[in-house]
């Protein structure tokens, strides 16, 4: 039977019909929208937490509206995620969907309806971060980007390239006790912490140099001085922001 | 040999996956919980070994799943990748390992639900396909169906409108009333389309208990006919009498009289006081 709105089956009216829902996710184009996401990816101990800070100063000081959303940081997701790694029940594909089901809730909640609302939106890692974790993991490298078939498109993707022993030099000064799925200790490539870790990154490191051609990701040299580094971050911003005079907000 | 939908996930090997993997559907309120709470007991005193699981009672996501559908502030996308995660964790946990021990997996709803879910609140057909083509087939899918006016009494005159249920979050600012025939209505159309393509068995949900139970009891019978390890267990069997040949006298007997009428209704009775919600929140917490 042909259910459309209007007709009525039984005693209920009929208002929405099944199939013309618009169908969701699709490849959401950035385009449209009059906000601007820039997001930042790269190894841990790249210095990309610290250069999208920066970038968030100077976005402010020029008086756009600016919002912050990190990775892993849903209010409705992410105690589900602690709870998993506490007890070290996660395995490579509950790592992965629940990390996707955290990016879903802020895609839904903050970054897509900002970006609508003309927001500059800065993410702390986005799905290419997902994607560089969960393959090297173990996970089938196309149903991974499937999976994140409803991530916003960035405006720019920041990729802070570093060599793997330069990043583990900065990370291994005064830092605590790696935990356990942060070493990669899951993928049981050593038992030693350190050393797990140390490979773990480098297999991620691997798949972040893989997807800068796949996905255009823009490669900032995160050996270079951090204040030459910024200038180039913002110098990029810049461009991207031009075209988008309406997210200028007086304060 | 079993198979998935396409993928496998890493580490999972399927080859030797010898229990039977059973997924009872339908929509909110078909008595899926009822059925099952029937055929655990059943298939145990054949000598099976039962696991029975469902929807939103994995040790991962289960809590935090059900915290997120208290705040009524779940959104689309996010809800049906925290039932995917849901599915994954029991999939890896319980129902692999439980099939690779050879139990009979009884399953209160399996993908077929999560998708129907999904592609009622607009999700893509390709990426929930996408998604869930790392599941598992099953050896036999029941599909228990009601038609949209046999499902209101039984579902709203026994615990009222349940906002998940009634799809307050597919057409907000509606009338409940509306929108639980609208979202149950969409929720059938889709199963019957999954029915066909993944060839369902469909029973009429609308027969009382007692003969829908006596038509699971049929499939069931018909999906371990082709029981691989028959064989196996004929032949390590001590004893002259094998689990196969219990099952076949069980079936000539059930099939002769149907049902021993005073025994079920015991049964049924016990069931029915613990007045499930028809989610499965009872037999859940019975663990």
């Amino acid at each position: 039977m042909e259910i459309t709105p209007g007709s009525r089956l039984g005693t209920f009216e009929v208002f929405l019909p099944v199939r013309s829902v618009e169908r969701e996710p699709q490849q959401h184009r950035d385009d449209g929208f009059p906000g601007r996401l820039f997001i930042v990816e790269g190894i841990d101990g790249s210095g990309k937490s610290t250069q999208l800070s920066l970038l968030h100063k100077w976005l402010e000081s020029k008086g756009y509206g600016v919002v912050f959303s990190e990775w892993n940081s849903s209010p409705l997701v992410k105690d589900t995620t602690k709870f998993g790694k506490k007890k070290k029940m996660l395995t490579a594909a509950t790592f992965s969907l629940i990390h996707a089901t955290d990016f879903a809730d802020r895609t839904e909640k903050s970054i897509l309806p900002l970006l609508k609302a003309g927001a500059v939106v800065l993410c702390d890692r986005y799905i290419y971060t997902a994607f560089a974790r969960d393959v090297a993991r173990g996970m089938d490298r196309e149903w991974v980007r499937e999976l994140y078939g409803f991530a916003v498109k960035p405006t720019v993707a920041f990729y802070f390239r570093v060599p793997l022993e330069t990043a583990i030099g900065r990370l291994m000064d005064g830092r605590d006790e790696l935990k356990y799925y942060e070493a990669g200790m899951d993928l049981g490539l050593s038992d030693d912490p350190e050393e797990s870790f140390r490979l773990f990154q480098g297999l991620i490191l691997k798949e972040y140099e893989k997807m800068i051609s796949e996905f255009s990701l823009t490669v900032i040299d995160a050996t270079l001085p951090i204040e030459v580094q910024q200038a180039q971050v913002r110098q990029i911003a810049k461009t991207h922001l031009e075209k988008a005079v309406n997210v200028r907000v007086q304060r | 040999m079993r198979q998935t939908y396409g993928k496998l996930l890493p580490g999972m090997r399927i080859s030797d996956l010898t229990g039977k993997l059973i997924v009872i559907e339908g929509t909110d309120g078909v008595g899926r919980s009822t059925q099952i709470n029937l055929l655990k007991p059943w298939l145990e005193e054949l000598g099976h070994a039962v696991l029975d699981t469902g929807m939103a009672r994995s040790t991962l996501a289960g809590e935090g799943l059900k915290r997120a559908k208290e705040g009524n502030n779940l959104g689309r996308v996010t809800q049906s990748l925290f039932y995917a995660t849901d599915f994954i964790d029991r999939l890896e946990n319980e129902i692999v390992p439980a099939l690779r021990s050879g139990f009979i997996v009884l399953t209160d709803r399996y993908i077929y639900s999560l998708m129907a879910r999904a592609f009622v609140r607009g999700m893509d057909s390709k990426w929930i396909r996408s998604i869930y083509s790392v599941a598992l087939k099953p050896d036999a899918t029941f599909y228990l169906r009601l038609s949209i006016d046999q499902l209101i009494p039984r579902v709203v005159f026994s615990r009222g409108f349940d906002y998940w249920e009634s799809g307050m979050d597919v057409y907000p600012g509606r009338d409940m009333y509306d929108s639980f025939c609208n979202y149950q209505t969409a929720l059938m159309a889709e199963f019957d389309r999954l029915s066909e393509e993944y060839k369902f068995e469909v029973i009429a949900a609308s027969a009382d208990a007692e003969q829908v139970f006596e038509h699971l009891k049929a499939g069931i019978f018909r999906a371990l006919e082709s029981d691989s390890r028959k064989e196996y267990i004929s032949a390590r069997s001590t004893k002259t009498l094998s689990i196969s040949d219990l099952t076949a006298n069980e079936k000539t007997a059930s099939m002769a009289q149907p049902a021993n009428a005073a025994k079920f209704e015991s049964v049924l009775r016990s069931i029915m006081a613990h007045s499930t919600d028809g989610n499965g929140r009872i037999a859940h917490q019975q663990k």
